[in-house]
């Protein structure tokens, strides 16, 4: 067995951070992969206890379950609510991928997503093109974040955002927020640009996306980020109909925000007053949009999302609506293969649908 | 005390041994490698290590048969375990051999409203038998604080109790029958269905509190209750956790059973604040948790009782909860306990002793002298009206063996006081390794010399959980 050079203990993890878990095991229900495997190893406490052997060097860092449980987390941080000593698992997450992803031993999804959002000039084209927002830093004292990928995949969700809070400054020169080199082996290079796009951006930062929310928040301050229904707070009018009665819609909410930031209440607030909101029984579950996992990991992504599909067909609704653009793209292609009726919005599409 | 950790290396099981296990359960089921194995080493029990051989996780009760005929045969160490959330490394694998998970082993096979019972498989949590129960309006009292994740059969396994044992006892009052295979492939079924029946000795209740040496549970037929139509939870607080033990021996000796007596000390409140943020008393040394269910009516009157015995005995603040979802607050707040406090430091040795009632407050007070004695942070809980006590030392490190061995010498004295005041070594957390060492001083050498034979009995090859009960 080849291995490479065995870090010293405390070199890879806060040890702070990984001595404050004591296996009571209270996160194994809310785990999704444990929930698929009923394996220890694909659990949060078991990963805690992979991440410390391999802090002893008790496991070689090229281990091949290490390289394993490492990828098949999906990172979604469910297990950090329900966790009574406070174990910080997204972070350790982070810095568990910084170690087993540098190099070689990442994914190759993952150095092909991460080089492609370096290249900032293309988003600001693309999203010119593509038709994304646009509105010049002039007076404002707050400002709407554009998502590199979201700019052009959906670039409706950032005209939406300017048109139910036109008071925002959306320059088209913004760089990434890093979440995504955070989550994917390169913390370092996240801090960095969350605080470079901090920088950049005047005011309160004003995001779509729950996982960049979250990701920049622990960069630059809380005060500094909200997400656009925390933003919005009860700012709606309007209803969405569907025919003569009220449309019915569900939340799937973003992990980061929701486990990180706590924002669940804002987004339902802000649904129920224009539609008839339905509570999913999984909303709080992570759909396997994960960032990068609907890619790096594909098969594993659809058995995460497999039973959502289900709680959302059996839910009669017409709308779901998601607070994040991975998850919009997730559960569109979900909902597309199952030939569902049901459609699939971002938050500032179904509200300005309600305005208009 | 501890345990050396086992090194990793080559499996201790025969290559025949291994190719038959794979054909019994089908290779995702089989977990060989070193990083697979590493993650079952421990359970929820601080400093107790062994990495086992293999991990098997079997489909049921036919497939735990064929795997125990092949243990025994071969000699190999067997540990069966369900959700590793014990406490006194009942499910840690000391001599290395098999992880027995029942993980896979989840359905609930019956509810049976009109006979008041329910039949599960052994890897079912306690939390999903006891929605299943409600689902038909009915109730299954036992509520081990790891509810949400510990299962059936560890709950039997342990004769785990909870937050209910006041007034509903715990996991043995409610076992009706087991479906067990023996250590040498038998399948048995002890008990069954019946209310009364005492043909034969009480295996059900003999297996019950076996810490998976006699046999691996692979099925519980559990009674049921009626579901109560009200349950309510209050607060009072005291200056002093043994002023707290006082009001708890006046509300029982007025003769009111609630259902839920617990109680906190100061670290433990700040402990469980930072999590569950309830707005608790700050200036309180120790706060009580009274519960109550049944008829509305006498509910409150025994609310009424309760607060009335509080007051005469100093206490400085009593609440009631205002709904459901407040009580439940409360009770899950409770429940986080043990984890939270690893907040003040990361590692928590906790203990489990227990005194007649009446010594209650006198435990207490004992307690806080050794602790000061030999220098440690003691926080306590417990089940004040079990008269069941979860002293837990919080240490700044699992590195500070000083440390350490300041709190073994202090639990050895807890210990010894327990039983000195009629009390026990463990109430309800189980014997395993982490107590092994003190059951002597508890039952003597008569009982401890039966206790082997019934196991050799059972186990004649002594491959069931090695280095725990009967070893």
């Amino acid at each position: 067995m080849t291995s490479d050079k065995v870090p010293h203990a405390g070199s890879i993890f806060d040890p702070k951070l990984l001595s404050r878990c004591i296996s009571c095991g209270f996160c194994l229900p809310a785990c999704p992969t444990y929930a698929l495997t009923a394996d220890e190893a694909s659990s949060p406490r078991g990963r805690i206890n992979l991440m410390r052997a391999l802090d002893s060097g008790m496991l070689p860092p090229d281990d091949p379950t290490l390289a394993e449980q490492a990828s098949f987390c999906l990172g979604c941080r469910a297990c950090e609510p329900v966790c009574p000593a406070g174990v910080q698992y997204g972070e350790l997450l982070e810095q568990w991928r910084g170690f087993q992803w540098t190099g070689r031993r990442r994914p190759t999804a993952v150095r092909f997503l991460i080089f492609a959002a370096e290249r900032t000039w293309a988003h600001r084209i693309a999203g010119r093109l593509r038709g994304a927002a646009h509105a010049p830093a002039a007076g404002s004292r707050h400002s709407l974040m554009l998502g590199c990928f979201e700019r052009s995949l959906f670039p409706e969700v950032s005209r939406s955002a300017l048109a139910l809070a036109p008071e925002l400054a959306v320059p088209s020169k913004q760089g990434c927020c890093g979440a995504l080199h955070a989550h994917n082996g390169e913390p370092g290079r996240g801090r960095q640009l969350a605080g470079q796009l901090g920088a950049q951006l005047p005011g309160q930062i004003v995001t779509t996306s729950g996982g960049c929310a979250a990701h920049l928040s622990a960069v630059i301050g809380r005060d500094r980020v909200a997400e656009l229904s925390e933003y919005l707070q009860n700012r709606v009018t309007g209803q969405v109909q569907m025919g003569d009665r009220l449309a019915r819609v569900a939340l799937q909410d973003s992990c980061h925000l929701r486990n990180g930031l706590d924002v669940w209440r804002e987004p339902r607030a802000l649904l129920n007053a224009v539609a008839e909101y339905v509570e999913l029984p999984g909303a709080a579950r992570c759909c396997g949009a994960a960032g990068t996992y609907a890619l790096v990991r594909p098969r594993d992504s659809r058995r995460v999302l497999g039973p959502k599909i289900d709680e959302i067909e059996a839910a009669g609704i017409d709308y779901v609506v998601a607070v994040n653009p991975g998850c919009l793209r997730q559960l569109r292609q979900g909902l597309r293969r199952r030939k569902s009726t049901v459609r699939a919005l971002h938050i500032a599409d179904f509200l300005r649908l309600a305005a208009d | 005390m501890f345990a050396d950790l086992t090194v990793l290396g080559e499996t201790g099981i025969p290559r025949t041994v291994l190719a038959e296990l794979h054909a019994i359960v089908g290779s995702e089921n089989l977990r060989l490698a070193d990083g697979e194995l590493v993650v079952y080493a421990r359970d929820a029990t601080p400093l107790f290590r062994g990495i086992p051989d293999a991990v098997i996780a079997p489909a049921d009760t036919e497939q735990v048969a064929r795997i125990l005929r092949l243990a025994t045969d071969h000699g190999i160490p067997v540990v069966p375990r369900g959700a590793g959330s014990n406490l006194c490394a009942g499910t840690v694998p000391l001599t290395g051999g098999m992880v027995l998970s029942t993980a896979r082993m989840t359905r609930i096979l019956e509810v049976a409203p009109e006979e008041m019972l329910a039949r599960a498989e052994a890897g079912v949590s306690t939390m999903a038998l006891g929605n299943a129960a409600a689902a038909d309006g009915l109730f299954y009292p036992p509520d081990p604080g790891s509810r949400t994740v510990s299962t059936i059969g560890g709950n039997v396994a342990t004769c785990a109790g909870g937050l209910r044992g006041l007034k509903y006892g715990v996991t043995r009052n409610y076992v009706l029958g087991l479906t067990v295979v023996l250590p040498t492939g038998e399948i048995v079924r002890t008990g069954g269905r019946l209310w009364k029946d005492v043909a034969g000795y009480d295996l059900t209740r003999l297996i019950t509190g076996s810490e998976g040496t006699l046999g691996v549970i692979t099925e519980v037929t559990v009674a049921l209750l009626p579901d109560p139509s009200t349950s309510r939870t209050g607060l009072a607080y005291f200056d002093s956790l043994a002023q707290a033990g006082r009001a708890v021996s006046d509300i029982l000796a007025a003769g009111v059973i609630p259902s839920t007596l617990e109680f906190l000390d100061r670290s433990c409140m700040d402990a469980v604040e930072e999590y569950a943020h309830l707005g608790l008393h700050s200036g309180a040394g120790a706060l009580l948790l009274f519960g109550d269910d049944g008829d509305e009516a006498i509910v409150a009157r025994s609310f009424e009782r309760i607060a009335a015995a509080c007051e005469s005995a100093g206490a400085i603040g009593v609440q009631t909860a205002g709904d459901i979802t407040e009580s439940e607050a409360l009770l899950t707040a409770r429940r986080c306990t043990l984890p939270a406090l690893s907040r003040l430091g990361s590692l928590t040795i906790l203990e489990d002793a227990s005194v007649p009632r009446p010594r209650l407050a006198e435990m207490v007070a004992r307690i806080d002298a050794i602790a000061a004695r030999h220098r440690v942070t003691m926080a306590t809980f417990g089940h004040a009206g079990d008269g069941n006590l979860h002293p837990t030392c919080v240490l700044e490190s699992a590195e500070d063996t000083e440390g350490i061995a300041r709190a073994e010498r202090a639990f050895a004295e807890i210990f010894h006081t327990a039983i000195e005041l009629g009390g026990t070594i463990t109430g309800e957390h189980g014997v395993g390794a982490a107590k092994l060492p003190y059951l002597e001083q508890r039952l003597g050498s008569a009982q401890m010399d039966l206790i082997r034979r019934i196991k050799t009995a059972f186990d004649p090859a002594g491959i069931l959980n090695p280095g725990k009960l009967g070893s």
